[in-house]
């Protein structure tokens, strides 16, 4: 079979849904292929944090002012997605509190309002916070829940006519007198081929845009994928986003998302995208890091630590990277036709989160531009559906609806407060045997017991909803198990070890999963 | 302060067995615990040996050989008469089932089918080994058992199983729990609404199996009862904590102890000891409050590291928790603890207090720390229980025999004569 599709995009992270939800909103025709789930790349494995741009005022001043506007105007489209937490910047004991003076000038470029705060107030902010920091500055950062971010986007598409093609990869891009013509791709599921002809392709693969140029047999693209590791903490340690008042660097940042706090992070180089082994010495380095900012913060639970891998980009002429650090946070859109010859096939690199809206738009103007298109960008005054009430997250809205039917209903996940008919409309909405899907859309077994109680539920639920047969539902169990603990032995001591052994014990020793028929 | 000829630490099923023997046997016994112990949580049965790695048919016969290769394990350490005589005993104080000639296969709220060796009665009929024609019976508002997903596992295993569920909630409430299921079968009027419930539904099945929520007051007489109405033999299959079958074992011995004379303080943190050769005094936390109790005689088994009695902190150091005692077999920092695939025997498993032949701890010499303190339970190094199915095997095992080390000793034997 062959699929058609004017526009094809290629990644389903933030910037692959941006691009979907900016060009299905100019009325072009959209398919977007996702090799595995959305936002299960990067997009998924990042802090959480929605941006200033106080982070690069100094080093990195356009980053920095893209931040200010994007950061303004995601707070107006997808509330739902954000939470309104606030940021501080602090100079801890280690810091030179005279680069407070040069954050300040850069904000005041950049356009940022930050306003500097008392250490006093600070303090009594976040009374967790060491008590030794020197200055302290507010801004507005927020946190922001990149799985919400990334549906929220990709159901506006679809609203709109787009296709969203989860678990379908990219495997040949067809070339044809120097234009691309389309792609084959696997269906992940079925285990089938199959051709898509397109009429331009957007890649948006982030990290794995080196993999899928290759395809088209451009080879030297210079993505320089940085690993960075993260440790969510089984409390919110704080209930702002805290950032050392510092040039970036490892560990400092610690921002509160959902019923966590995230620390993160490190930034090496890393060839091979899907090769992102977290290493104890990194672990202790992002723990001691935590403790600058937050004493005690060994004695907390450390819930799973993973990696993600920037997008970096840097063009093969400028040389060897190597401190990714150094790169731009910026993006840039790399037009094959001028740089390779190849037609309709555009590559977004670089970038961040924060900045999804503009980069879609910058990629979707590229091709608006060679078309000879006349499509102007709506993203900046449509809404992608679940804002329509305009109102942010706030971290006891989950609390506030179970408590109205507390008697009604059961709770499935006692940790982050899902009930069983979000969960069965989930199931239903996602028609997935993936289990770890279903954690990203509701943040099913996120919590403290990582699943230990509710992942039992909702494989008998899954059973019951999507009709598996015994084997089945047993895979999606064991899989779903084999998946948490890659992301739990690394930071495994103290009382999560103390969970994880529970966890054996219920999955191992009660229910004997390991000998189930799958 | 008063002396104790045996103070045990923990109230498991090691602490319960160690406790319930000694003062059986005419010692003055405290128990001192935090809490009540993992039997709460637990599945009830005994396992003592359900894979080695291959699945166990044979304990008795499988157990030389599995020692042999296991020279560090619980069980090489008290032997196989040990370990059958300990069955014998517990059997005689609770209501189970089942022997170390061979295992039984228990059908797992999943649908698996794990080997078991003693369980207590109202699992019995759930032994599946010949297979059978089933009726699995669940509730809507019991989240903890899904009869469909059960019945299909079991199904494949090549059992007959066919999943009824039903509504009748115990309280006006769509979520309760094993429980509030448990306490409303103790009464005849919500029985009568299951058998009720269940009229023309059994069908030609043989047995019929329920969430193990078949009383908590009055569980013989639950099952006798739904035995006679239902017309066919009935089973529990334990699944996820709260487990009823777990607390019902753990009153049973509890109240045996009492009946024995022992003194059981809760709340009682041990948090050190003090003495050089011999443990003289157990420094305890009561609240806010530190108490010094003395003994000659320590029985510790306060588990292993889901239950607190062994900890691993953000350093990558082990301690043991109350006596400070040397953990063996615990990887030192920098060295892999777990392997990436889950279901891997990972290096950290086997962690825990090393013993001797008395089951005296050692430190990484192989020296005695102390001369009066044995260990029993999950806190003991060498095993793997989960992955074993040995859990409360050893417990079981390493309790009773620690009783009968701390009886046999001249004082206490002198004492009790």
């Amino acid at each position: 079979m062959t699929m058609r599709t004017d526009v094809l995009v290629i990644g389903g992270g933030a910037t692959g849904v941006g691009v979907a939800w900016d060009a299905a909103l100019r009325g072009y025709e959209v398919t977007l292929v996702e090799r595995g789930d959305l936002a299960e790349g990067t997009s998924g494995r990042f802090h959480g944090l929605l941006h200033s741009g106080g982070r690069y005022v100094v080093k990195d001043p356009l980053a920095a002012e893209e931040c200010v506007v994007e950061n303004a105007l995601l707070r107006e489209l997808i509330p739902d997605c954000i939470e309104d937490t606030g940021g501080l910047f602090v100079a801890t004991p280690d810091d030179d509190p005279a680069y407070g003076d040069k954050f300040l000038e850069g904000c005041q470029k950049a356009g940022l309002p930050a306003e500097e705060i008392t250490v006093e107030e600070a303090l009594r902010r976040e009374p967790r916070l060491n008590p030794g920091i020197q200055r302290a500055f507010a801004v507005p950062d927020a946190s922001i829940d990149a799985w919400k971010t990334a549906w929220s986007f990709a159901r506006g598409a679809q609203e709109h006519g787009a296709r969203i093609l989860t678990r379908h990869r990219v495997v040949d891009l067809h070339v044809s007198d120097g234009a691309v013509t389309g792609a084959r791709l696997r269906d992940e599921q079925a285990g089938t081929e199959f051709d898509i002809e397109a009429g331009f392709i957007l890649n948006a693969s982030g990290a794995w845009a080196a993999q899928i140029l290759h395809m088209a047999g451009i080879e030297d693209v210079g993505v320089v994928p940085g690993k960075g590791i993260m440790i969510a903490m089984n409390h919110r340690l704080v209930d702002t986003v805290i950032n050392r008042l510092e040039l970036p660097g490892d560990g400092d940042i610690l921002v509160p998302i959902r019923t966590v706090s995230v620390i993160g992070t490190t930034d090496i180089r890393s060839p091979d995208p899907d090769e992102l082994p977290v290493t104890q010495e990194e672990v202790d380095q992002m723990l001691d890091d935590g403790e600058r900012l937050v004493p005690g913060f060994r004695e907390a639970r450390a819930l799973r630590v993973w990696a993600g891998v920037r997008p970096l980009f840097q063009d093969a002429k400028a040389g060897e990277v190597t401190d990714t650090r150094d790169v731009s946070r910026t993006h840039a859109v790399v037009d094959h036709a001028a740089r390779d010859g190849i037609r309709g096939l555009l590559t977004m690199s670089g970038g961040k989160l924060t900045t999804l809206r503009l980069m879609a738009q910058d990629l979707v103007d590229a091709m608006v531009a060679q078309r000879g298109d006349e499509r102007p960008c709506r993203t900046r005054e449509v809404k992608p559906p679940g804002n329509e009430d305009g109102s942010f997250y706030a971290i006891g809205s989950r609390l506030r609806k179970r408590e109205q039917r507390l008697l009604d209903e059961q709770l499935i996940c006692e940790c982050e407060l899902i009930g069983r008919s979000t969960l069965e409309e989930t199931m239903r909405r996602r028609h997935t045997t993936n289990l770890d899907d279903i954690r990203r859309s509701l943040r099913l077994g996120m919590g403290p017991c990582q699943g230990g109680f509710c992942m039992y539920r909702a494989t008998g639920i899954l059973h019951d909803v999507e009709e598996l047969d015994g084997p089945e539902a047993a895979g999606s169990l064991v899989n779903f198990l084999e998946e948490r603990w890659k992301g739990v032995w690394p930071i495994l001591y103290g009382d999560q070890l103390r969970q994880a052994r529970l966890d054996d014990w219920i999955f191992q020793g009660l229910l004997d999963v390991e000998h189930l028929p799958t | 302060m008063r002396r104790y000829d045996a103070i045990v630490i923990g109230l498991g099923l090691a602490g319960l067995t160690a406790a319930l023997r000694l003062a059986e046997g005419g010692a003055r016994v405290l128990v001192l615990a935090k809490g009540v112990g993992a039997t709460h949580l637990s599945s009830s049965t005994i396992d003592v040996l359900g894979y080695a790695p291959a699945a166990v048919e044979r304990p008795r016969e499988a157990l030389p050989g599995f020692i042999a290769e296991h020279p560090d394990h619980p069980y090489a350490r008290v032997g196989v008469d040990a370990i059958a005589e300990a069955i014998e005993w517990f059997k005689g104080r609770v209501d189970y089932s089942g022997s170390l000639e061979a295992n039984l296969l228990l059908a797992t709220a999943v649908g698996a089918l794990r080997p078991s060796a003693v369980v207590p009665r109202s699992m019995a009929h759930g032994d599946l080994r010949g297979g059978g024609k089933l009726a699995a019976v669940g509730f809507a508002t019991l989240k903890d058992f899904y009869p469909a997903l059960f019945a299909d596992s079991l199904r494949r295993a090549g059992v007959e199983a066919r999943a009824i569920t039903l509504e009748l909630p115990p309280e006006r409430r769509a979520d309760a729990n094993a429980l509030a299921f448990a306490r409303a079968l103790d009464g005849a009027a919500y029985r009568d609404r299951l058998v009720e419930a269940l009229a023309g539904q059994l069908g030609d099945a043989e047995r019929v199996a329920f969430p193990a929520v078949l009383g908590y007051n009055a569980a013989p007489e639950v099952l006798e009862a739904l035995e006679a109405r239902l017309g066919r033999p009935v089973f529990e299959v334990p699944t996820l904590p709260p487990s009823v079958p777990g607390i019902r074992l753990h009153r049973t011995l509890l109240t045996a102890l009492r009946r024995a004379g022992a003194a059981v303080r809760l709340n009682n943190v041990v948090v050190g000891a003090e003495g050089g050769e011999r443990v003289e005094s157990l420094r305890v936390r009561v609240g806010l409050r530190e108490e010094r109790v003395a003994a000659s005689w320590v029985v510790l088994a306060t588990g292993g590291f889901a239950s607190g009695g062994l900890e691993l902190d953000s350093r990558w150091q082990a301690r043991e928790t109350a006596l400070g005692l040397p953990v063996s077999g615990a990887p030192a920092p920098g060295e892999p603890r777990f392997e990436p695939d889950y279901f891997a025997h990972h290096p950290f498993n086997a962690a825990g207090i090393a013993v001797d032949g008395e089951l005296r701890p050692l430190d990484g010499s192989g020296r005695r720390v102390y001369e009066n303190v044995l260990v029993a339970g999950a806190t003991l190094a060498g095993s793997e229980p989960w992955k074993e199915k040995s859990g409360d095997g050893i417990s079981l095992a390493t309790g009773y025999a620690a009783a009968g080390l701390v009886l046999g000793a001249p004082a206490v034997a002198e004492a009790r004569s």
